[in-house]
């Protein structure tokens, strides 16, 4: 039996080729995802332990809730590093800076760039091993008045040594003299993508706002010292707020930080790499199906001759078997090229990974081969066990025979009870209450796929006559050949449907994805329109943001209103609600002023007069949630550990996040705790309405000392939020392009499968005068109708899917179900043509088959 | 729609010393040897022969299905070995009909759009009074909505036969076209295609081993090793047994 399958496989190498190719993407995705990440782990794990290298301990602001990722340890006093000193067992206790946003301007008044990595302002140790600083050439800065920048930077934007820079600190625009160039840690980290703007420690503790104090406090212990003694005595030292993590921890945590972008992207590709494998499955089982269908008559004469059901189906499992762990291989190499692919894309961005060889680990190999060989075996079960049910006496053609009544009515059920399961976890994952994210995900993502399970059971029930119908303008435009390609497509609905779901589950993700873009997009839209009355827009694309003095400078220079925006992870308590304590997203703004730049909508309360060291703003939801309303008294905690003792102010009902979300607090509020960074989000500017073009010259003039702050008037600001949404969706659409191409390899399996089933009638069409051009019109438009019909269908499933997700994220997300009608025609019209691609390769097959030995074949 | 560059004579179809060869060197098979035949229009012949005479080859390649390897093959005053594999196509679809001896109609497609198939192919109506003529001369004229796989296999033959009648075209050929039915359906075919000679004017080439087949014809011709080595007018089934016993001897 293992002959005869393996007989099987080589007998018919393209068609094993066209059922593997569709799981070789499937892995290749699976093994990029894996080796891609790894790859930026190993990356980020190595300069993890290079950084903390020379240090043995941290010592830092403790954070009493949230962690590194969302918020900044408060600061520690510089008197720590005397009374650290003292310990015994410490040989070196020096205090440093890190402060993201700290930007140095080029000669030509240029901000550099990075993708997503930190512009940082920190300070150089005479131990150059304590901080990994070390100096490549000039000198040290010393004094208030110089600087010194990282290798890469200072090459790739051409600064030379002794000139004066300008550099944006959060306390402002300010000039240095170049004095030397640095490099942080070992020399591949040459490319880690981040910028350093180096000072001595006493100008960074003025110029980044810490004055007396640092971000932390690097300690070395004396050599033999036993480590955690020595933790053990400087916690003894600690004030409280501060804490001491070793600098295995301090690894441990800078590579978990990385891994909270690392992990999300990892599992985005494998949520793709699921769907290919998922669509893969379907024309895996299509394929099995026809091709067993084909061989009836080989099997039952094997029957015949003894074989039993058994070994029939072995015989099955074992091709499948042998296909699936030819495509893992396939697609472990496939997806190495397409990590390398990745890198290379990565490192467009800037981001630099290490050279020397992809790190191909045995979890990867052990995914590919199981997901590759899983999914393979599973596609094959329905089939073998079809096989096995062949009679040793069959001999009709499987496949145009229709489903007789009882296997129609037990697809209606079957499909029906599908549908409905997989739509109510869809429902529950949709509008339910989850505990986790992955939760209500994986409900969304387990009942669509039942859903489209249940599509492609009870799709052959309509295929016949919706194909019939679909393709109603064939036979007109294009006569016989029309014709034939309508009926062909029709003929076999069993087939039809199976192989048009495969473009249907990919078409309605597009479309679905379509569908929810469009909303957003017009949500945000109006929302701008609405609720964001400011005449400009500041933003930067730092994490950070815009110094605060950026909104002061442009009030200083007159313009009608500047109110600088940002929020800041706290928690929130309440005496009207004891013991109850959510997280929040806190807004710091110029409450005096923010209803200049903002519509928060209908107000309870007033917000003039409001008492800036004391005012809260509620958003009316969550007020009624927690029972608030004007005057009431809440407690909000920082990530700092400050607690704010506040009363609501007012009540909005207007929240648009990112700009302002449900808490609203003054910014003169928020400076008096440790948690203030003096960065701005973003900056929301009136200008006065006389002049326009001297009102532009002014911004422009104001923010000529900030080059990373990006100007937009409103239509601009829309414009680029939108042209970031497209870009997003048009990255998810490519990834969803992969399952596109599966479902295309799919028909091109089906139709080279069908073409072959129907050589003699070929031949005959082709002897009673069917030109070469006519035969390979017939078979494009029969895939045309098959993609069509699996478009519509997707296209349906998509715009389901789509509205019930647009009207189930919040109101603050979607407020709207917006229908991109044109793009979704288009997506019909492409899947034609998708179609009409898939067809080029089976109707060449078909134009060259000899007319005699076509007729001849039985 | 293209046409095809035939003009009508009263020889039907010619084979000129046509040779078809087979393979190469050792495995080298001669299937036609210089054959010269001719066909009349508006006569009925059969061609009959031992297995692996050339029969078979010989229709393929007067019918334009295949091509000979030396000599010269014409219908109407056109000479095949001449055209392209295109206009061997339109002529097939316009100038020749053929009659295999199964599987004949497309599965998708109705009797009467089997029997215009080669007419539609070309874009053409056809003549709808002819077309009438011939479905009612089938005897399947309730019938022509079927599709095939309701038909007996009698039937479909009457209809592959009528469709290579519908297009009235040059000449017809047929190939063991009862070679799959019983004696009672093959009467019928026999008849129809006896009729359609003598009622419509029509030129057929039939291949067949029964001679009671054979005697439906006004002559027969006798191959053997790709060479025509006999023939017989005004046929009857003896008179057939006769020759082909002395040729096997
Ligand atoms: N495609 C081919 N390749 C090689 N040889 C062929 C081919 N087709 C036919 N032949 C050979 O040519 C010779 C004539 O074959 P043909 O099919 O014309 O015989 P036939 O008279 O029709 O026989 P039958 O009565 O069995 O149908 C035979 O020897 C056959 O083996
Ligand atoms: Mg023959």
């Amino acid at each position: 039996m293992l002959r005869l399958a393996l007989k099987s496989v080589l007998a018919h190498k393209l068609r094993f080729v066209f059922t593997a190719l569709a799981i070789v993407v499937g892995v290749a995705f699976v093994v990029a995802a894996f080796v891609t990440a790894d790859s930026l782990r190993s990356t980020f794990d190595d300069l993890a332990s290079d950084i903390n290298t020379g240090s043995d301990f941290t010592v830092r602001g403790a954070l009493p809730f949230a962690d590194i990722t969302a918020a900044n340890p408060p600061p520690v006093p510089e008197s720590l590093l005397d009374d650290l000193r003292a310990v015994d067992g410490v040989d070196v206790a020096e205090g440093g800076f890190f402060v993201d946003g700290v930007v140095p301007v080029d000669g030509s008044g240029v901000a550099p760039t990075t993708l997503g990595g930190p512009i940082a302002g920190s300070n150089w140790l005479d131990d150059e091993s304590l901080s990994q600083y070390f100096l490549i050439s000039g000198a040290w800065p010393q004094g208030s008045s110089q600087f010194a920048l990282d290798l890469v930077t200072f090459a790739d934007y051409d600064f030379e040594l002794g000139r004066d820079y300008q550099v944006v600190t959060p306390t402002g625009p300010r000039t240095f003299t170049l004095t030397g160039t640095m490099q942080f840690g070992f020399p591949e980290n040459a490319g880690v993508g981040a910028v350093f703007v180096v000072f001595d420690t006493d100008t960074a503790q003025q110029v980044l706002g810490f004055p007396g104090e640092f971000n932390q406090i690097a300690v070395r212990a004396a050599p033999g010292a036993d480590i955690e003694t020595v933790r053990d005595r400087i916690e003894t030292v600690l004030p409280a707020g501060t804490e001491v993590i070793t600098a295995a921890e301090a690894t441990e945590e800078f590579s978990d930080a990385f891994e909270t972008f690392i992990g999300p992207f990892q599992t985005i590709l494998l949520v793709f790499a699921f769907i290919v494998l998922f669509v893969s499955t379907f024309i895996i089982s299509n394929t099995f199906n026809i091709v067993l269908g084909q061989r009836v008559r080989e099997l039952s004469l094997l029957r015949s001759l003894g074989a039993t059901p058994q070994q029939v189906r072995r015989s099955v499992l074992i091709e499948s078997l042998v296909i699936g762990v030819a495509a893992s291989v396939a697609g472990i190499g496939l997806g190495m090229l397409g990590a390398l692919g990745l890198e290379a894309l990565l490192s467009a961005f800037g981001a630099e990974l290490p050279d020397g060889p992809l790190p191909l680990r045995l979890r990867t190999v052990a995914w590919a081969f199981l997901v590759g060989i899983g999914f393979t075996v599973a596609a094959s079960l329905v089939p073998a066990l079809k096989a096995s049910r062949v009679s040793p006496i069959a001999g009709l053609h499987e496949d145009a025979r229709p489903d007789a009544e009882h296997l129609r009515l037990w697809r209606s059920v079957l499909g029906a009870v599908l549908g409905a399961v997989g739509l109510v976890l869809v429902g529950r994952g949709l509008f339910a209450d989850f505990d986790s994210t992955t939760a209500q995900l994986l409900s969304l993502g387990i009942g669509a796929a039942i859903v489209f399970v249940a599509v492609a059971v009870l799709s052959p029930l309509i295929a016949g006559r919706v194909v019939s119908i679909l393709a109603w303008p064939l036979p007109r435009v294009l006569r016989t050949p029309g014709r034939l390609a309508r009926d062909n497509a029709a003929r076999s609905p069993r087939r039809t449907a199976a192989t048009a779901v495969a473009l249907t589950i990919g078409l309605a993700l597009v479309a679905m994805v379509m569908v929810v873009g469009e909303s957003i997009r017009d949500t945000f839209t109006d929302s701008l329109s609405d609720a964001v009355r400011a005449d400009y827009v500041i933003s930067t694309d730092t994490f950070s943001g815009v110094p605060v003095t950026l909104a002061a400078d442009l009030q200083a220079a007159g313009v009608a209103a500047a109110v600088g925006f940002d929020e800041y992870p706290a928690q929130v308590e309440s005496p009207l609600a004891p013991g109850r304590v959510d997280d929040a997203e806190l807004t710091v703004t110029d409450l005096s002023a923010i209803d200049e730049v903002a519509d928060l909508g209908s107000i309870e309360g007033s917000l003039d007069g409001l008492d800036p060291a004391s005012a809260l703003l509620v958003h009316r939801d969550t007020a009624d949630d927690w029972g608030l309303s004007v005057g009431d008294a809440v407690t909000v905690r920082m990530a700092s550990g400050d607690t704010l003792a506040v009363n609501v102010g007012a009540v909005f009902d207007q929240i648009r996040p990112p700009f302002w979300d449900e808490w609203i607090i003054d910014e003169s509020l928020h400076r008096q705790t440790a948690d203030a960074d003096r960065f701005d989000q973003w900056v929301a500017v009136n200008v006065d309405g006389d002049d326009p073009q001297a009102a532009r010259a002014l911004l422009d003039e104001v923010l000529s000392a900030y080059p990373q702050a990006n100007l937009e008037d409103r239509q601009e600001f829309q414009a680029s939020i939108e042209s970031d949404l497209n870009t997003i969706l048009a990255l998810v659409n490519v990834f969803l392009l992969f399952a596109l191409v599966v479902a295309l390899v799919g028909i091109v399996n089906t139709l080279t499968l069908s073409v072959f089933e129907r050589t003699r009638e070929i031949g005959l069409l082709r002897a009673v005068g069917m030109t070469r051009r006519q035969l390979r019109r017939t078979i494009r438009w029969e895939a045309a109708a098959i993609a069509l019909y699996g478009a519509i269908v997707g296209v349906a499933l998509g715009l389901g899917f789509g509205v019930g997700l647009a009207v189930a994220i919040p109101d603050t997300v979607i407020d709207r179900v917006s229908v991109p009608t044109a793009q979704i025609v288009g997506l019909v019209a492409v899947a034609v043509v998708f179609g009409l691609i898939a067809a080029v390769f089976p109707s060449y097959r078909a134009g060259r088959m000899n007319v005699l030995e076509a007729i001849a074949t039985d | 729609m293209t046409s095809s560059p035939v003009q009508t004579l009263t020889a039907a179809a010619r084979a000129v010393a046509a040779t078809k060869i087979y393979g190469s060197g050792d495995t080298e098979v001669r299937a036609l040897d210089a054959i010269e035949v001719t066909f009349e229009q508006g006569r009925f012949t059969a061609i009959m022969g031992p297995s692996g005479s050339g029969k078979s080859t010989l229709m393929h390649c007067m019918a334009g299905l295949d091509t000979v390897t030396s000599g010269q093959v014409i219908i109407g005053d056109t000479d095949l070995t001449t055209l392209s594999e295109k206009q061997l196509t339109l002529l097939r679809r316009d100038h020749v009909g053929f009659v295999f001896q199964a599987y004949n109609l497309v599965p998708t497609l109705t009797a009467i759009e089997n029997i215009t198939l080669p007419m539609d192919l070309a874009g053409t109506t056809g003549d709808k009074a002819w077309i009438d003529d011939v479905v009612g001369a089938t005897g399947l004229t309730d019938r022509v909505k079927h599709r095939p796989n309701e038909l007996s296999g009698g039937q479909q033959q009457r209809v592959a036969v009528a469709r290579a009648l519908a297009g009235q075209p040059q000449i017809i050929f047929a190939d063991e076209p009862t070679g799959n039915v019983d004696s009672n359906t093959a009467a019928e075919i026999l008849g129809f295609m006896r009729n359609a000679v003598a009622e419509m004017g029509q030129t057929i080439v039939m291949v067949t081993h029964d001679p009671v087949a054979a005697s439906y014809a006004d002559r027969v011709v006798f191959l053997v090793d790709g060479k025509i080595v006999d023939e017989l007018h005004e046929p009857t089934p003896a008179s057939i047994r006769d020759h082909m016993t002395r040729l096997g001897a």
